[in-house]
């Protein structure tokens, strides 16, 4: 409540300042956090563990302006991202290890207020994920791997202010799945079929059988002479077929460095 | 610093929302012992064809467990309840023990000797797993495979080419406990002249005994698998621990061109099996895809041979003996 309530102030008491719209931004950055998973299918027990990642995004507009001179709202964002993941349940026994990469690509339309201090963005976002596993407690078939693809609605809401010596900009962003295709090792019956390729193992996914929730609060500022992003995120999957459910829970820590990135007139960071 | 306090406690109460699929972890006797029934009841695709009284059981090992004092003891009892099942492809594995049952070649002949094997298999050569050499002059090409954990698909064509000037060749599975089931179509499909369905399968769909999935078939790829064609004869030796996987190549061979399967019953195990946690974390293994040959017949028993053959000699493999007659027999 206290961080709601911080946020809230923030947002209508600092004082305006000029905010010129970004041209291009490339973020490199690396993640730290911890997985929660509940898979059913070979266990009623949760696992728990870390994970690693790195990652690349980058945004720009399409058009600064219009063939009438006016600014074009629209822009566009790319993310490539490559995590890996250690899970064990207590005593540390039958671990999974994970490799995921995700890839996408979205547009959106987005709105300034306040001299364009505050920005809403909203828009469609496709993203293609693929996640490759080895768990142990399945000793028959250790290996297996998933692969979908989604089309998501994206938004974000972006902040910036300045402090006493820099520029900040607060950023939270907001992504869940509305349709899409995930390959799955049949309706979860059996992971042989995943990988011997028996047709039936693929399926339309949407909220009714497949969540997909993230959420990412971070903040840019400069120091002492690059842009860096710390920030966190919580990412919730969730499969359903059947009588399971599959669940697995993220809590990341983010570290980025931003290049190319124009946060006011004249003050190139 | 607050702040970020404030977000990891956020983050942690969200994390330990509690699905209702999820169990809390427990070294209780009884409540292990009601989750090991609840996975065979519900998971395990063959419990009607046991012809046990599943419920009985519950009943009788619940008793049991009430009773039971620390992990060895409830280890053990937890193996016993998986043994009244007699099926080689149910396991309980902990971090201390790991259970096995033999009730199903026990009672059967053994009719394999590695010693006796010794006066065929020599001279021989490796190759991804397959022991391979020449019998009766070069005339007879001979492979012992132990295993279908290792792939043949880069091999086969060296392989034929190695027996090229043979009259045939005999493939010993015997004591092979089984693999990968992609090995087995592999493995299998030089010896067939075209596509061919030769097996179905099914998958438990939910908790009920009877909740399967439609059939899908199983079919030899020709085109896929095989980089060569071996269109002479092939004798197939087998015995009661030709199980699993090697059933499954066992029961497909009957429908390759000029096959013969030789030897004793193959071990069945045609379920194909997945693994699951109990509460307390160990970890038990069971049959949850039911196989049938092509005319829909269940493999789980195993496949009778052609030819029933049982080792009697002790200086010679009556088997290997009886194979490579067949093959000479075949020109005469």
């Amino acid at each position: 409540m206290r961080l709601k309530l911080t946020a809230i102030l923030l947002l209508f008491l600092l004082p305006v300042m000029a905010y010129e719209p970004m041209e291009h931004e490339n973020i490199l950055k690396v993640k730290y956090g911890f997985v929660s998973q509940l898979d059913p299918y070979l266990s009623p027990l949760s696992y728990h563990g870390q994970q690693i990642g790195i990652g690349n995004e980058w945004w720009q507009p399409f058009n600064k302006t219009d063939k009438e001179g006016y600014p074009i709202h629209w822009s566009h964002v790319g993310r490539l991202d490559i995590n890996g993941l250690s899970i064990s349940k207590k005593h540390y026994n039958s671990p999974t290890y994970g490799l995921g990469i995700y890839a996408g690509w979205g547009a959106y339309y987005h709105w300034n207020w306040f001299a364009e201090r505050l920005e809403l963005q909203l828009g469609p976002y496709l993203e293609a994920n693929f996640m490759a596993r080895y768990m142990s407690i399945n000793f028959n078939k250790p290996f297996s791997f998933d692969f979908g693809i989604d089309v998501m609605a994206m938004t974000g809401l972006y902040w910036s202010f300045y402090g006493k010596k820099t520029s900040y900009r607060l950023r939270y962003l907001f992504r869940t799945n509305l349709i899409g295709t995930d390959y799955l090792p049949d309706y979860w019956q059996s992971y042989y079929e995943i990988a011997e390729g028996v047709p039936g193992n693929a399926r339309c996914s949407g909220p009714w059988n497949h969540n997909m929730i993230r959420h990412e609060l971070t903040l840019d500022f400069q120091f002492p002479h690059s842009t860096w992003r710390l920030g966190a995120e919580h990412i919730f999957l969730n499969y359903r077929t059947q009588y399971m459910q599959y669940d697995q829970h993220q809590i990341n820590i983010i570290v980025g460095c931003i290049w190319k990135y124009k946060i006011h007139p004249n003050v190139k960071l | 610093m607050k702040r970020i306090i404030y977000i990891l406690l956020m983050a942690s109460i969200i994390t330990s929302c509690k699905s209702k699929n999820e169990i809390e972890y427990s070294e209780d006797p009884v409540t292990n012992i009601e989750a090991l029934w609840e996975i065979i009841d519900t998971k395990y695709c063959y419990v009607d064809e046991k012809g046990l009284d599943w419920n009985g059981v519950r009943d009788e090992y619940v008793m049991k467990a009430k009773n039971v004092k620390g992990q060895l003891e409830l280890f053990d009892l937890c193996a016993q309840m998986l043994d009244t099942l007699h099926d080689g492809h149910v396991n309980l594995v902990s971090f201390f023990d790991q259970s096995y049952n033999t009730a199903w070649y026990d009672s059967f002949p053994t009719n394999f000797d590695a010693e006796l094997q010794k006066l065929y298999l020599k001279d021989y050569r490796i190759g991804n797993g397959l022991y391979y050499c020449t019998l009766h002059n070069d005339s007879i090409g001979y492979i012992y495979y132990p295993s279908f954990n290792n792939s043949v698909a880069s091999i086969t064509w060296i392989l034929f080419s190695y027996f090229s000037n043979c009259r045939g060749l005999i493939i010993d599975v015997r004591n092979n406990g089984g693999g990968q089931m992609d090995y087995v179509f592999d493995l299998a499909a030089p010896f067939f002249s075209e596509n061919r369905v030769v097996g179905w399968w099914n998958h438990k769909i939910g908790p009920g005994h009877n909740d399967f999935s439609k059939p899908e078939k199983l079919v030899v790829d020709t085109i896929h698998h095989a980089s060569y064609r071996w269109s002479r004869p092939v004798i197939i030796l087998t015995n009661r621990r030709s199980y699993s996987a090697t059933n499954l190549f066992v029961s497909i061979m009957r429908y390759a061109d000029n096959c013969i399967i030789i030897g004793g019953t193959s071990g069945g195990g045609g379920g194909m099996p997945m693994s699951y946690e109990l509460p307390c974390g160990w970890t038990v293994r069971f049959s949850s895809v039911r196989m049938y040959d092509a005319d829909k017949k269940d493999i789980e028993q195993g496949i009778e041979p052609n030819l029933k053959i049982n080792m009697t000699s002790t200086t010679r493999d009556d088997i290997i003996e009886k194979a490579i007659d067949i093959i000479n027999n075949a020109y005469k």
